[in-house]
């Protein structure tokens, strides 16, 4: 036992060195981010002004919103592929509610976002109760939702929202002190929901049944409760995604949101977050929505074609979890030399 | 599993009752006119299928419609179903100018007369009519009220399409046959947004960040120049000269308001009459009394005569007068 306490100059520096390799592999998402924010700033001076950040934020702040929930439910060692369609669901509600309802923006929110937790309310029925596995439930609630849409419009547009309520507009197209108001909403959304997610019970609680829900159980948690929080998490979220989105439309289309799920799922995965559940964190998923986002509008301001931003970004995402499960492997190797040199690190 | 029981049961009560909601009781002694369109939550191949639809239930019809959502397998399938209930017609709004000849084919050998509506495919001789608007020369005519709108001069930026649909890529020629004759119009930006508002709009914002003298957009549908028109709202650049195609009765409203200048009208409701009238005048006499390919000029709207437009269809204004009174 006490021979391995000893330590050779060996062991030492391959342990700081692994120290650092893993520190910049978790730092990764900030990294990138950082880089690709000085490549645009090289390539294009209207890149770095503060009247672009605040509308490459705004686009960042859809699937930065998503990607809260859809952390929580990744979390669980679930997903929630029908944000997309929820959030062009609530987007119709709202709409509904203002061109046929004549109601004001209030109720409006309150319909959309009551709907939304309706559909988040099923997922979590559908997954703990009926035992449906997750991927294949939102699947489900994803046509479902859509389908709802397009029913309840009739597949036609609500346009002119501000018009019939003015207040309406303020939401999507709003600011507050030069902050576009999606952006300060996103970023109120992610304070509470990192909180949540280090400080809270509930937030271990999330970290554990992703970990290992046997354990989870057996410790006393209660894992249906904790997973159907998650999708109504999330499916509250994508209800403001919804509502931000036709505030700046000032229309609601039933098509909307098509395909947000993938962007979400992809600035989760980009921040680390673990498809398997248990690992990963609230904070990186902004990184990572916001590492998706500054791609995508340098490159249109770079005068990219569509088909070079898809793969760009394709490869991007494919990168980025190939550097994940490097970080897994590297980190279960080095943990021998990290406990040796560190005793703490273990306990 | 008591439970598990419960669960089923009330899936199957609830899938029974969405059912009968659903379904509604059909007449089966009538011929069967069957439709299909692209998407049915798009306004435009809703108009489209509507007023198919009405046309041949009034001329003695039972009627179905379905969507393939442009998809030429779903479209293969959907076919194979209106053999199957023996359809009297299939008007079809298909999926793709090579992938569904064989289905076309299909149908007709089975004794099922096609006609194709809106899109036309690159066989000629096997369905009875292929009834399309003219994309081309409704480009040239968007582009030239671009042109009067820009006075001639300025940067401008395109939306496309999805680059790999056809109409995208015709709308486009369309466009640069008469903006590229200018030599003061400069294109600083071309980006696709897939026909989506939502991804207009943030490229738009974008495109404006980068651009910011730019003048004018041209869109290659009206739902991105209606979300390019929300951003240059939103940016306080009102002045921009947007224009857009398909005549959509948001574009047309939005043209009333100053917000878009124009479009151009693919006449849907027109050439979904039109084939119900042929098909039906097929069954009864054999021939159709036409040409397979019609091309069918879109109607140009503009400021002028938007007051003209409903729903797709261009109602000259004598005609709304004859009509009110």
């Amino acid at each position: 036992m006490a021979a391995t306490q000893i330590l050779t100059q060996r062991d030492r520096l391959a342990s700081s060195s692994a120290r650092v390799a893993l520190l910049l592999l978790r730092g990764r998402a900030l990294i990138v981010l950082v880089l690709l924010v000085l490549a645009f700033s090289a390539l294009t001076p209207l890149f770095f002004t503060a009247n672009n950040l605040a509308i490459l934020s705004k686009h960042v702040a859809l699937s930065a919103i998503l990607a809260i929930g859809m952390t929580f439910t990744i979390l669980t060692e679930g997903i929630d592929l029908s944000v997309g369609s929820v959030a062009g669901l609530s987007g119709i509600v709202a709409g509904y509610v203002i061109t046929n309802g004549h109601r004001g923006t209030v109720a409006a929110i309150f319909a959309a976002i009551a709907v939304a937790l309706v559909v988040g309310l099923l997922n979590g029925f559908l997954i703990v109760r009926a035992g449906v596995a997750p991927f294949i439930a939102t699947l489900g609630t994803l046509y479902m939702a859509r389908g709802a849409a397009l029913l309840s419009s009739s597949g036609r547009t609500f346009p002119n929202l501000a018009s019939k309520s003015k207040a309406f507009a303020v939401i999507g197209q709003g600011s507050l002190l030069h902050v576009p108001i999606p952006v300060c909403l996103m970023l109120l959304l992610y304070a509470v929901a990192a909180f949540i997610a280090s400080r809270t019970p509930l937030g271990r609680h999330i970290y554990a049944v992703g970990g290992n829900e046997r354990a989870a159980r057996l410790a006393g948690i209660e894992v249906s409760r904790v997973k159907v929080i998650t999708y109504l998490a999330s499916a509250f979220c994508a209800a403001l995604v919804g509502i931000i989105i036709a505030s700046q439309l000032d229309a609601a289309h039933p098509a909307t949101g098509e395909s947000f799920e993938l962007n979400a799922i992809a600035a989760v995965v980009l921040g680390g977050t673990s498809l398997s559940g248990g690992r990963g964190s609230i904070t990186g998923s902004l990184l990572g929505a916001f590492v998706i986002g500054v791609l995508a509008d340098g490159l249109v301001m770079l005068g990219i074609s569509e088909f070079w931003q898809i793969a760009i970004k394709g490869a991007v995402i494919v990168a980025a979890v190939a550097i994940d499960q490097f970080q897994v492997r590297l980190q279960a190797r080095l943990l021998p030399f990290l406990l040796r040199s560190n005793p703490e690190a273990g306990a | 599993m008591r439970r598990a029981a419960r669960t089923l049961a009330c899936l199957a009560v609830s899938a029974v009752t969405i059912l009968s909601f659903g379904c509604r009781r059909e007449d089966y002694s009538r011929p069967l006119a069957f439709i299909i369109v692209p998407s049915q939550d798009n306004p435009f191949f809703k108009a489209e299928a509507d007023a198919a639809a009405s046309r041949a239930q009034a001329l003695g019809y039972r009627v179905r419609v379905e969507a393939h959502d442009d998809d030429a397998y779903r479209q293969d399938n959907l076919i194979d179903s209106a053999i199957a209930q023996n359809a009297a017609i299939l008007l079809l709004d298909n999926a793709g100018a090579d992938s569904s000849i064989s289905a076309v084919r299909r149908a007709t050998k089975a004794g099922v007369p096609v006609f194709l509506i809106d899109r036309a495919i690159e066989a000629d001789g096997i369905a009875r009519a292929q009834i399309i608007a003219d994309n081309a020369q409704g480009a040239a005519g968007v582009a030239k009220i671009f042109v009067q709108s820009m006075n001639g001069e300025g940067e401008y930026a395109e939306l496309l399409g999805r680059e790999s649909d056809t109409n995208a890529q015709i709308r486009t020629r369309g466009f640069h046959s008469i903006l590229d004759q200018e030599p003061k119009l400069k294109m600083v930006a071309a980006q696709s947004a897939n026909w989506s508002q939502s991804e207009a709009f943030q490229k738009t914002e974008t495109i404006l960040q980068s651009h910011p003298h730019l003048k004018g957009i041209i869109a290659g549908n009206d739902t991105m120049a209606l979300g390019a028109a929300a951003a240059a709202n939103g940016a306080g650049r009102k002045d921009l000269m947007i224009v857009g195609f398909d005549g959509s009765p948001d574009a047309v409203a939005a043209i009333q308001r100053g917000e878009l200048k124009g479009t151009a009208l693919q006449p849907a409701v027109l050439i979904a009459r039109l084939a119900v009238d042929e098909a039906d005048r097929y069954l009864r006499t054999g021939s159709t009394g036409k040409l397979e390919r019609q091309i069918i000029p879109c109607d140009l709207v503009d400021a002028s005569n938007a007051g003209e437009f409903r729903n797709f269809e261009y109602i000259p204004s004598a005609a709304n007068v004859v009509a009110t009174h």
